[in-house]
């Protein structure tokens, strides 16, 4: 009658790292993740890095440089990042085949986001692949324009991929913003929510009011990952990859902005990298 | 009768319009593995406090459907009559509920009004709304849910209990078996095959059941082996997290309360294990 538990890989275990995976170090790369893409909104705010021109673009060139100085780096990304990120995707997708969503009859919140986990779930390994095969291994024929991400050229470049190249918004660079814009939405909430029921899976939150509590606290971080995923792609979407270029030039060249130039896109169009 | 009860304003039972007519669509299947038809039938409402039941009963008496065929009377389960032994638990107009508690005018007050009658889902249909609920006692005692005691010697007085306890588990206590935190669980799906029962998904009830016995003073003693058999397959870490079954439960069992304690006296019973072998 009793199962047998001996079995390997023993399921309890697998069902709490697919859980612990989707908190450390994936969630917490996820917040890490959204703060330095979003210093393209918020950089403006810091006034030290108007000297090499746009600020928000400085402080996320900056953030970069910080994550090119770690040593070890591609070890780092893979040991702390994408087999983590795997065995989480691969094995919350099996999970996800196992329940059969009932909301037509059963329409509830908690269900709802029950149901929403899954398909966030699904089109986040999508988004995910998308993203990191593009921008990270180079799949340059998968982005309009083929444009090729470059760290020395963090903004710029990344502008270029969601825009379909350096000449200002394209259809298909359209498709691709909204793709991001979906993609980071749905996976805000996949963590959100997440961190939620991984609460209750552990045994954190048991009564209902505390359950509520940490449900009013995981909302509260859910709108500020969203703020910030919204501010980013809708800030590169809008980048003007020209004056962009132009301050990143500047910081490799360790020049500051002269201070009576205004940047002049015709001055270094002649930099944009071949497309 | 449980008509009458009525104590939450808002659903104050409207007045019975005698003598309406009301339409009952309902699933049909004549055994295991047949396929499903659906027969319309119309019945009088004749009395105060008509319920589901009485009225498969009128459908019972004269099972001619709108169209006038004669067909064979519609199969159902049924027992207390008073939402307490969960037999009569059905599909009604696609959500899950005991049929004995179903009132008629509620849920079809005007003339023609129409009411859908399905088997539950999740549990092998014997015939047309009646359902084969073994796997939950199955999952029972997989689980281990009862006090080991054998009885062939006087145990004494009891353990004392807390107030606090005594509440918790008194609310626990209650489940009636009726299958409706499992028709709704989006986890807990339909299995025929009992081979497969061990390490399918036990749903609520059961692990709520678990926590029930792991609380008592004398059952706690099963307490590890029961984490064991929650930690499988099947077990606590198999629910999604949907907390259907909670709001679907009609004695108002805290389930998503049991699966979380049962989540943390696994958590523990993992680490301790680990540690101390
Ligand atoms: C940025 C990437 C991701 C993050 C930060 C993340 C985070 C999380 C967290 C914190 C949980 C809660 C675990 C629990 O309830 O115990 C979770 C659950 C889940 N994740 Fe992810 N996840 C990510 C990507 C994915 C992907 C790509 C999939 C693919 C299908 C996925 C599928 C699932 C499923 C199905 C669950 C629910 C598991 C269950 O309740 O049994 N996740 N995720
Ligand atoms: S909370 Fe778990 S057991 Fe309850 S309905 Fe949802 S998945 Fe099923
Ligand atoms: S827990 Fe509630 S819904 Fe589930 S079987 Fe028991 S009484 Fe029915
Ligand atoms: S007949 Fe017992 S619950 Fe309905």
């Amino acid at each position: 009658m009793a199962t047998k538990h001996t079995d390997f890989p023993n399921h309890f275990l697998l069902r709490r790292l697919h859980s612990l995976t989707g908190v450390v170090p994936t969630g917490i790369f996820l917040i890490t993740h959204l703060l330095t893409n979003s210093s393209v909104a918020w950089g403006n705010l810091d006034s030290r890095a108007k000297e090499y021109g746009h600020p928000g673009v400085a402080t996320f060139q900056h953030e970069v440089n910080f994550i090119h100085s770690i040593p070890y780096l591609l070890i780092v990304e893979v040991f702390g990042l994408w087999l983590p990120i795997a065995f989480h995707s691969i094995l919350g997708f099996y999970y996800a085949l196992s329940g059969k969503s009932n909301v037509s009859a059963y329409a509830y919140q908690d269900n709802w986001r029950y149901t929403l986990q899954r398909i966030s779930g699904y089109l986040g390994i999508l988004f995910i692949f998308y993203h990191i095969a593009t921008l990270r291994w180079g799949w340059t024929f998968l982005i309009p324009g083929g444009t090729q991400w470059d760290h020395n050229y963090a903004a710029s470049t990344l502008a270029m991929a969601l825009q379909g190249g350096g000449d200002g918004m394209t259809a298909a660079g359209l498709a691709v913003s909204a793709f991001y814009f979906i993609g980071v939405s749905l996976l805000v909430f996949h963590f959100a929510n997440g961190l939620w029921t991984a609460a209750i899976t552990w045994g954190i939150t048991i009564s209902v009011p505390a359950q509520k509590r940490w449900g009013v606290m995981c909302a509260g971080l859910g709108v500020a990952l969203m703020a910030m995923a919204w501010a980013s792609v809708i800030g590169y979407a809008r980048l003007d990859v020209t004056a962009a270029r132009q301050t990143e030039q500047r910081m490799l060249d360790g020049k500051s902005k002269p201070a009576s130039s205004a940047d002049n896109p015709a001055q270094t169009s002649s930099a944009l990298p071949a497309r | 009768m449980i008509a009458t009860i009525s104590a939450n304003p808002t659903h104050a039972t409207p007045p019975t319009k005698l003598g309406r007519k009301v339409r009952f669509r309902i699933k049909r299947c004549e055994g295991p593995g047949k396929p499903s038809t659906w027969n319309t039938y119309t019945v009088t409402i004749d009395q105060k406090g008509a319920n589901v039941i009485s009225c498969l009963q009128q459908i019972a008496a004269n099972p001619v459907t709108v169209e006038g065929t004669r067909t064979t009377p519609v199969v159902w389960d049924s027992g207390c009559l008073e939402e307490v032994c969960g037999a009569c638990t059905m599909v009604i107009n696609g959500k899950v509920r005991q049929s004995c508690s179903a009132l008629i005018d509620h849920l079809a007050p005007n003339e023609g009004d129409e009411i859908s009658l399905e088997p539950m889902s999740k549990f092998p249909v014997i015939r047309d709304l009646s359902v084969d609920r073994q796997r939950m006692f199955h999952n029972l005692a997989r689980l281990k849910a009862w006090v080991p005691i054998d009885g062939t010697y006087a145990l004494g007085g009891g353990p004392k209990e807390s107030p606090e306890a005594q509440e918790t588990r008194y609310a626990l206590s209650t489940c009636m078996t009726c299958g409706c935190c499992l028709e709704a669980c989006p986890q807990f799906n339909l299995e025929t095959d009992a081979s497969k029962w061990d390490s399918s998904f036990v749903g609520a009830q059961a692990i709520s059941q678990a926590r029930l016995f792991n609380m008592h003073e004398t059952g706690k003693e099963l307490a590890p082996a029961r984490l064991d058999a929650l930690m499988g397959p099947g077990g606590v870490s198999d629910c999604g997290n949907s907390q259907n079954c909670v709001k679907v439960c009609p004695k108002h069992i805290p389930l998503t309360e049991s699966i979380a304690a049962v989540g943390r006296a696994v958590t523990l019973h993992a680490i301790t294990k680990f540690f101390r072998g």
